[in-house]
Order: structure tokens, then C-alpha cells, then sequence
């Protein structure tokens, strides 16, 4: 392999002595990486606070602080995508090198830099970090794969839940509301024993494509099961919540949607349910669900709010 | 290209081992050494003062430091001079690191006259 970097990779070079870091520049720079040069230890742990640093070159001896200590804050921090570091010093006895690299580097080189070497090893540190890269990728589609519907590319309902769980514990804590909204699509198994089950899945998708620009970007969609949508809301209380499901009901109902081919005009009934500071997750979906339920027997094409009587979304 | 019959193991400076680690740049390598002299004399003024004080750790950082750009440059002489004064100023030992500090500046003044005979320029055929 004796590429150089596809895109420009910045490296953070940290090395108090003009000389050196003069040299590493302007080699760096002419194999193709963006190259920062920090002179003390403490502006180089500033600098790396930017992510976009992916590689660093340190010096051990520097003032402020010097590289070994550097590694170690690199490899405590959690949040961070992986920092390949190569340590330079002049020290170069078999105990030296491996202080350095116990310390956290990735690689040691001795003082006076051979450039060739330099190079090798840099592009071994761009290999690894394109694998980290492709690891972290691909344990993002796992975790969407595992958390998202296949269908609708909502949150799935187990991710659903332990959303709700996670808003019910802060509503709590915080002393503010959470809802929920219920929505079931009306007459759906008509639409899939007339049309088939590929018109149903259309129509799920135009209702979902709805629904989802009817709300807030904090708010959590999921697909609760069949022809069923969640909605998490947070910080949300009763007025609120019916404004927003009045709003769903419309967006879905107002308009025909186009599904295999057939104009539809499909509707939804919402139930909505807004959980008290000793609400608890499961009984909020009860509640919603119960809310759902009474609005199907309102004759659909409404919504129902756990709690008040009136029925005001019914056209 | 580098002119090799101006390349002695003896000079103060091994013009083919630096212009190798800086792509051949004559022009950058001119630019080094005039940082070098200039660093070389703010740091002689703190070794001189370090001395004074008998500040040992400052001694051993400076000489430290001056090992560094030193051997970055490809300057054997005040390399080996600037190591002698880390090591005095380690073992705490002030005649060894006075020696290496009029040893440092003899080298120096040799590599300034040997850089007006053989200037970086000169090294490109």
C-alpha cells in the first residue's frame, strides 16, 4: 500500500523545538495532510479537543505538559473518536519506549526522525483509523437494525418503550410532562384485504410520512405494532397534546393519498394520554391505548385524551 | 541533486543526511539554519545565566533542546557538545557543562564559517 491520504487528514503536531516541528510541517504537508502545529503541551490539549483530529505527533519533552501525559488524557476521555498518536523523544532506551507507549501511544519513534519510516507509519495509523471508522459504521446500521422498524424506518417498539422510559424517569425528576399519542389507522385491514397487503404497506407509509412532519423533531415516532403509530412527546401537557393530535388527524385526513395505483382518502383515530409526576411508563401507554379505543368507538376519524370527556377532533 | 564530493564525515554538518530529511529544499534548509543561529544564540544567553545560577535542571533542559535541533539539522559536532551539556547539567557537574558551553560556541563558529564556504545552494549540481 503506498497510498497517501484520499482526503486530507488533519494531524495535530505537538513539538516545542522550531526546528522539528518546521521539518515535520512542511514533510507533512507534502504527503498530503493538514498539519497544526501547537508548541506547548497544554495548547496541544486544547487543540485536541477538536475532533477533527484523528492523528497526533507529540513530542515527550514539552513545557505545560508533556507527551506521555497527553496520551493518557487522550485515552481517559470517553465521547471521542479514536486519536492514532504517534510519541517522538530522543530517548531511546527499551524502558523509555515502553513508558511511551504504556502511556497510551500508538507508536514511538526516536529522535532523529527518519522520514521515510515517518511516513509508513503514518499511513499504518490511516489504515487503522479507516478501520475504526468502518467498525463504527457498521455497529451504527447494527443498532439501527436492532432499533428500527424495517418497514417504516420508525424507532421499533421495544426502542419506543425505553424512550418512554427514559422521558417518564425525567419527567419525574424534572417535574415535567410527558405524552403519548396513540394512533391506529382506520379501517386498515379493508385496505389490505381490497387492495392487498402491498397497497396496506403504502398506505402505512404516506400516514407515516404525514404524521412525521406533523411534529417536533424531540418528539419520538415509533411503530408500535401492525397499523399502529407512538408518539413520545415530551414536555407536553393535556391542551398541548390535543392541539397536536388534531393537527395528525388532519394532515392524514385532509388529503387523498396515492396507494398502488388507487386514490385513498384514509383517516386515524388518536387517543392521547399525558403522564402526571407519578405516572408510570406502562400505564401511560394503558392510558393512551384506553384513549385510542374510546375514539374507535366515537366512530373513528377522531381523538380521544385520557381524562376529558369532550370529543373535540371529530369532523 | 546533491553534490557528494562536498559531503565529508568531518564537516559540521552532513548536508546529504539533512537534505534527504527535507526533500532536497536547499531554500528551506537556509531558512533551518538561520532559525538555528538565531535560537542558538537566545539559548547560549540562558545557558550563560543557567551557569550563573547554577540553575542545573535549566542547563540540562537547554542542552536538551539543543541536542534536538541539532541532530534535526544534521550537525554532529554541536549535537555530541549540546548532549555533554544535558549530561553536566544532569550530574550537576559545572566545569563539564562550562566546557561543553565554550565547546558548543567554538562549534558553532565553525559551522558559520564552514556554511560561507559551502552555503546550502552550493550543494545542488
Amino acid at each position: 500500500m503506498n497510498q497517501e491520504p484520499r482526503e486530507k487528514m488533519s494531524v495535530l503536531i505537538a513539538e516545542d523545538d522550531v526546528i522539528s516541528s518546521k521539518i515535520l510541517e512542511r514533510n507533512l504537508e507534502d504527503w498530503g495532510y493538514g498539519v497544526v502545529l501547537a508548541r506547548h503541551g497544554e495548547k496541544a490539549w486544547q487543540a485536541l479537543q477538536n475532533p477533527a483530529f484523528r492523528m497526533a505527533i507529540l513530542d515527550w519533552i514539552m513545557p505545560g505538559m508533556d507527551g506521555p501525559e497527553i496520551c493518557a488524557k487522550i485515552r481517559r476521555r470517553k465521547k471521542f473518536q479514536y486519536t492514532y498518536i504517534i510519541l517522538l523523544s530522543a530517548k531511546d532506551r527499551k524502558r523509555d519506549i515502553i513508558a511511551g507507549l504504556s502511556s497510551g501511544a500508538d507508536d514511538y519513534m526516536t529522535k532523529p526522525v527518519n522520514y521515510l519510516e515517518l511516513r509508513a507509519r503514518l499511513r499504518t495509523g490511516r489504515r487503522i483509523i479507516d478501520l475504526e471508522d468502518k467498525l463504527l459504521a457498521t455497529q451504527k446500521q447494527l443498532k439501527d437494525l436492532a432499533s428500527r422498524d424495517s418497514l417504516t424506518k420508525l424507532w421499533n417498539r421495544a426502542e419506543t418503550l425505553r424512550f418512554l422510559d427514559e422521558e417518564a424517569d425525567r419527567s419525574r425528576r424534572e417535574g415535567k410532562s410527558v405524552g403519548v399519542i396513540m394512533i391506529d389507522i382506520d379501517y386498515f385491514k379493508e385496505i389490505n384485504d381490497r387492495l392487498g397487503h402491498q397497497a396496506g404497506d403504502q398506505a402505512l407509509l404516506r400516514v407515516v410520512h404525514r404524521v412525521k412532519r406533523s411534529v417536533r423533531s424531540s418528539d419520538r415516532v415509533g411503530r408500535y405494532g401492525g397499523d399502529e403509530i407512538i408518539i413520545i412527546l415530551p414536555d407536553c401537557d393535556n391542551g398541548r397534546i390535543q392541539k397536536i393530535a388534531d393537527r395528525l388527524r388532519r394532515a392524514v385526513g385532509g388529503r387523498r393519498m396515492k396507494c398502488n395505483s388507487r386514490t385513498l382518502r384514509t383517516t386515524i383515530s388518536v387517543g392521547c394520554a399525558v403522564a402526571t409526576e407519578m405516572t408510570d411508563s406502562r400505564t401511560l401507554i394503558r392510558r393512551a391505548d384506553a384513549a385510542l379505543l374510546q375514539a374507535k368507538a366515537r366512530g373513528r376519524n377522531c381523538i380521544a385524551v385520557h381524562g376529558i370527556s369532550a370529543n373535540p377532533g371529530k369532523e | 541533486m546533491i553534490n557528494h564530493q562536498n559531503i565529508n564525515r568531518d564537516n559540521p554538518i552532513n548536508y546529504r543526511e539533512v537534505l534527504e530529511r527535507i526533500g532536497g529544499d536547499t531554500e528551506f534548509l537556509e531558512d533551518l539554519l538561520k532559525i538555528y543561529f538565531l535560537e542558538f544564540e537566545e539559548k547560549r544567553a540562558q545557558i550563560e545565566d543557567a551557569l550563573q545560577g547554577a540553575d542545573f535542571n535549566l542547563i540540562q533542559e537547554l542542552g536538551h533542546s539543543l541536542k534536538g535541533s541539532s541532530a534535526n539539522l544534521s550537525l554532529p559536532s554541536l549535537r555530541r557538545d549540546a548532549s555533554a551539556l544535558e549530561i553536566a547539567g544532569r550530574e550537576k557537574n559545572i566545569d563539564r557543562a562550562r566546557q561543553a558551553l565554550s565547546s558548543l560556541i567554538a562549534e558553532c563558529l565553525a559551522l558559520h564559517d564552514f556554511l560561507e564556504q559551502n552555503p546550502p545552494q552550493a550543494q545542488i549540481v
